[in-house]
């Protein structure tokens, strides 16, 4: 799915990112957990080509990410991003309609508006039609762009690829879990998602595998259970901690303080 | 929804056709015939009446003029106000359409020994090229000026605008005191605006001009809508932000720099349209593009048969009305923004 050799990303002289190789398969949900100023974000941003990064290989379903054409990447790969504008003057669901500009040329198809719907109710924010979304909350007006997000890559195109920043913030636990059964849903379709998430508990329970980030580089990349380790997890986050199994799923529970 | 921006596109048809009609009846000249029988017997017979110069060498074009005058200024507002995030850009606002009449002065004044070896058509194309010219570079300034990190600083685009502005008014100043007397005829018009001196040469210009950029411009509306999101998500959805912008700022610069050529400044147009077209339809600017060149029309169209038939057999320069309709338009957009400030 992707395949990327030795990247790096630098700002003057200082390192932002470096020595990052990984391979992600398909179906893969993939979470990536890290204290702040780990690099996270800028990974994330890097997988998303919104930066110049350097690289020796980068590969995205076994074409060289740079060779897509900038009508057709879309389709395969969507980010939800950290910061969502707070001034849109539309309609929610024009809004939500976005993500399917890729696929009309002036005039929304009664497809792409069924899609809207779907998507407005798989997020529950079909409600919030009649509302302005500058008087939405955080959390409201983040569902709204995941329900674009996942409406954008809605096609019949094989192994896409979904990059989510923090896409949990503002979220009740509720609606966290929703939204992560949403992720799920998506990965089980054979497409990958890489989703930077704080809380390590909730990463550990869902995501396939974990990338820890510390100072600018992958610390470990391996399923939640080799990398959650007492040692490891103190001295990442500098912050003494106890791991023990989930009652049911027997996945590590991470205990701070 | 679609229901609805028809009927509004229905409804503005309409009323630009009976204003097209009334405008054609309207005037200094009284027709002692219908506009039908005249435009027949002109074809016919070919006999040239006082009639038929009136109404086909002088009304028609200007009313042309100003359907295409009206909906250039202001679907390039509203593509402006879209490229800017902020509904205060406007052509004039922003010092755009001073960039032009700069040029086109300079021009007036400083090529007259070349302008009047050329025939009729290519005074026009040149002083339209020069106009477009300036345009553009202001807006090239005012731009890199009022951007960082692609974000667009309203507070200094707006007074980039003012400074420019400021600028053209010294320079065009200095040109009136130098200037023969024809030559300042042909200035001073430009600070008042009019579409007196359209004929049928500037209206062929300012047609091509305005079709080829509004069929570039109306294509725009998914892109401006997406820039709401901010310009990385833009991209997300396959868009190319900096070719886009190029794009819009070449062509609404070609179109203000054309209209201003051959009337003059006439403000506040480019503001007030995308304005009134908001509170129905928000920002969608799928439906403001479109509706924009419309509802441009109209105004424009309305503002000019005014104006030249409001003090019989003297003349109300346009540029009068149009800000007299603007200045509380754009001293609300200010309140509402004094409003989300706190």
């Amino acid at each position: 799915m992707i395949k990327i050799h030795d990247l790096s990303f630098q700002v003057k002289d200082r390192f932002l990112l470096k020595d990052i190789n990984l391979e992600i398969n398909k179906g893969e949900l993939i979470a990536i957990v890290g204290p702040n100023g780990a690099g996270k974000s800028t990974f994330l941003s890097c997988v998303a080509n919104e930066i110049q990064y350097k690289t020796k290989h980068f590969s995205f379903k076994d074409k060289d990410v740079k060779s897509y054409k900038r009508s057709e990447i879309p389709l395969h790969r969507a980010k939800f991003s950290q910061h969502q504008s707070n001034e849109i003057n539309l309609k929610n669901e024009e809004i939500v309609l976005m993500g399917r500009y890729p696929y009309f040329k002036t005039e929304a198809d009664l497809s792409d508006l069924e899609i809207v719907e779907k998507w407005m109710a798989k997020t529950e924010t079909s409600h919030l039609t009649d509302r302005e979304y500058e008087q939405l909350s955080g959390g409201e007006k983040q569902r709204l762009h995941l329900a674009r997000v996942f409406a954008q890559l809605e096609n019949n195109i094989e192994n896409k690829l979904l990059l989510l920043d923090e896409p949990l913030n503002n979220l009740d636990v509720a609606h966290q879990f929703k939204t992560l059964h949403l992720i799920k849903e998506f990965t089980n379709q054979n497409n990958s998602a890489l989703v930077v998430l704080h809380d390590l508990n909730i990463a550990s329970q869902f995501a396939d595998r974990l990338i820890l980030m510390n100072k600018s580089s992958i610390e470990m990349f391996d399923e939640p259970k080799k990398v959650l380790t007492q040692e490891r997890i103190s001295r990442v986050y500098q912050y003494p901690c106890i791991i023990t199994p989930h009652p049911e799923n027997q996945q590590p529970i991470i205990l701070f303080g | 929804m679609k229901k609805k921006v028809a009927v509004y596109k229905v409804s503005f048809f309409i009323v630009l056709l009976v204003a097209l009609v009334t405008a054609l009846y309207l005037g200094a000249y009284d027709f002692n015939h219908s506009v039908f029988e005249i435009v027949s017997t002109y074809f016919n017979t070919n006999t040239h009446t006082a009639d038929s110069f009136v109404l086909i060498e002088l009304r028609i074009p200007r009313i042309l003029m100003a359907i295409l005058t009206g909906a250039a200024l202001a679907i390039s507002g509203t593509c402006l106000q879209g490229l800017f995030k902020n509904p205060l850009a406007s052509p004039d606002l922003i010092g755009i359409t001073s960039g032009a009449v700069l040029f086109a002065a300079l021009t007036i004044v400083f090529g007259s020994a070349v302008m009047h070896l050329l025939p009729a058509f290519f005074r026009y194309v040149l002083l339209s090229v020069m106009a477009f010219i300036g345009a553009l570079l202001t807006m090239w300034f005012v731009y890199k000026m009022a951007t960082s990190n692609g974000k667009t600083h309203i507070l200094i685009l707006l007074l980039s605008g003012v400074a420019i502005t400021a600028l053209t008014g010294a320079v065009t100043g200095f040109l009136t005191y130098i200037s023969t007397e024809e030559e300042l005829r042909n200035i001073t018009f430009w600070s008042l605006g009019s579409l007196a001196g359209s004929n049928w040469w500037k209206v062929c210009l300012v047609f091509i001009v305005v079709l080829i950029g509004s069929i570039r411009l109306l294509s725009k509306g998914k892109i401006l809508n997406a820039l709401m999101l901010g310009e990385k998500e833009a991209a997300h959805l396959g868009f190319d932000i900096e070719k886009t912008k190029r794009e819009i700022i070449i062509i609404v610069s070609l179109m203000v720099g054309c209209v201003v050529a051959f009337n003059g400044t006439i403000g506040f147009v480019g503001l007030v349209v995308p304005y009134i077209l908001r509170f129905v339809f928000n920002s969608n600017y799928n439906i403001l593009l479109p509706l924009s060149m419309l509802l441009g029309a109209v105004v424009m169209l309305i503002a000019d048969t005014i104006s030249r038939t409001i003090v019989v057999p003297a003349e109300l320069p346009i540029g009068i009305l149009t800000a007299i309709m603007g200045a509380p338009v754009f001293i609300s957009i200010l309140i509402n923004y004094k409003r989300k400030l706190k």
